[in-house]
């Protein structure tokens, strides 16, 4: 319930401010917004199968984020940056769909 | 992200949570494994320690708020972010539309204060007198400077697949065309309203087709001014004809030739002279050179025919 909050709190701060992203940010943008989904989804299901750890929660998240933007990087250094960032978007699209139709399964019993 | 429990407990919890912690096959654990593993293990260790201190508690509720707190801002800054990005494309986009149109309106003042200034010119020639004059209209319709009029053919021309972009016409089926009608006697040509001159070239850039450098959009009309009475005879067993009766045929291109009594065709773009000089001194006061080319340079035989004022009279003279 906090966690909503909090999260609805982030959204309103990132809408309000409406801070300016560097150039250089921009690629690693979409990135983490999928594996901020990601956190958010499998957070969920693991608070509905009564395994959630706070802690695990945001260091999975961070951890997703940087591994994720450091292959970005990695791979626009060597010039295959779009295709691996269609690599990771594949990787945690999969883990969204799967967690979502196990909180699906939870709420539903479907 | 998975890091692994040390020695022990990882032999313990491996018994009891079974093939969760053996290394799977990629796809599998990809397919299977949607939850991040560490959940589970906190659990675990939260069951093997049950008492834990308010403070631990508070530390994870702290966590829990910061982490959303940051996923939220995030999912916000994304958002705007795309927005302004597609806000600042569409500005460009706007930009550069109104950027075409203003040279396009801008293209079309000069052109016709370029037709005007013709007018005045070929008026200021036609009072100062016939002679070398005579000649420089030749000249001029001979280049497709001037607009003419004249009895000659009408092609209507369309290509139902050219709007998908796989259209069976190309640059050159169109060339073939226009190099019949030449040969046919054609002595002007237009298409689509934009006149051949002498160094005209029909192109292709893409899927459009570009007559002068100016695109030519389907369905496209082909006007030729010519001697009505041989002119669409001869054009018939051109193999450009041919090529467009056969494209009827298997492709469904609209081919259509009309003879028409009385056609009308704009002049051409004046050519860009930007390099090329005169010596002024020695054309103004040497007046015979001018006539020496004019007298060599005009094989066309409607020359010695034609009045000056071409544009009223027209070029077609029949004299076939």
């Amino acid at each position: 319930m906090y966690a909503v909050v909090a999260l609805v709190i982030g959204v309103a701060i990132g809408l309000l401010t409406s801070p300016t992203v560097p150039d250089w940010l921009g690629p690693y943008l979409p990135i983490a917004v999928v594996a901020a989904l990601d956190a958010v989804l499998g957070g969920l299901r693991a608070k509905l199968t009564n395994v959630f750890d706070a802690k695990v929660f945001v260091i999975s998240f961070v951890a997703n984020v940087l591994v994720a933007a450091l292959i970005v990087f990695l791979g626009d250094q060597l010039g295959v940056g779009s295709q691996l960032s269609t690599a990771v978007v594949v990787v945690l699209g999969i883990r969204i769909f799967g967690n979502a139709a196990a909180i699906r399964r939870h709420i539903f019993k479907a | 992200m998975s890091e692994r429990p040390p020695g022990p407990t990882a032999d313990a919890e491996s018994a009891d949570t079974g093939p969760r912690f053996v290394p799977s096959p990629l796809l599998e654990s990809l397919a299977l494994d949607h939850l991040d593993p560490g959940y589970r293990r906190a659990a675990d260790r939260r069951t093997e320690d049950p008492a834990r201190s308010p403070a631990t508690r508070r530390a994870s509720f702290g966590w829990l708020l910061a982490g959303t707190l940051v996923i939220g801002l995030l999912l916000a800054v994304a958002f705007q972010n795309t927005r302004a990005n597609s806000a600042g494309v569409d500005e460009a986009r706007g930009g550069l539309i109104d950027d075409v149109t203003r040279a396009q309106q801008n293209a079309a003042v000069l052109e016709s204060s370029v037709s005007e200034l013709n007018d005045q010119l070929r008026s200021a020639r036609a009072a100062a007198g016939g002679g070398a004059l005579a000649g420089v209209t030749a000249l001029e319709q001979m280049n497709a400077l001037l607009a003419v009029t004249g009895p000659g053919l009408r092609i209507a021309l369309d290509d139902p697949e050219a709007a998908a972009g796989n259209g069976a016409v190309l640059d050159r089926d169109i060339q073939l065309l226009v190099n019949g009608l030449w040969s046919a006697g054609a002595e002007a040509v237009a298409i689509s309203g934009v006149r051949l001159r002498l160094t005209s070239a029909i192109r292709q850039a893409g899927g459009a087709i570009l007559v002068d450098n100016r695109p030519v959009l389907w369905p496209m009309t082909i006007e030729a001014i010519g001697d009505p009475s041989t002119l669409q005879q001869r054009f018939v067993s051109t193999p450009g004809y041919g090529r467009f009766t056969s494209f009827e045929q298997l492709y469904g291109v609209d081919f259509e030739v009309a003879a028409v009594g009385d056609l009308a065709l704009p002049a051409a773009a004046a050519v860009d002279a930007r390099y090329i000089e005169q010596p002024q001194a020695t054309t103004a006061s040497d007046p015979t050179t001018a006539v020496t080319v004019t007298t060599t340079a005009t094989p066309v035989p409607t020359i010695g025919t034609a009045t000056t004022d071409a544009e009223t009279t027209g070029t077609s003279v029949a004299t076939r």
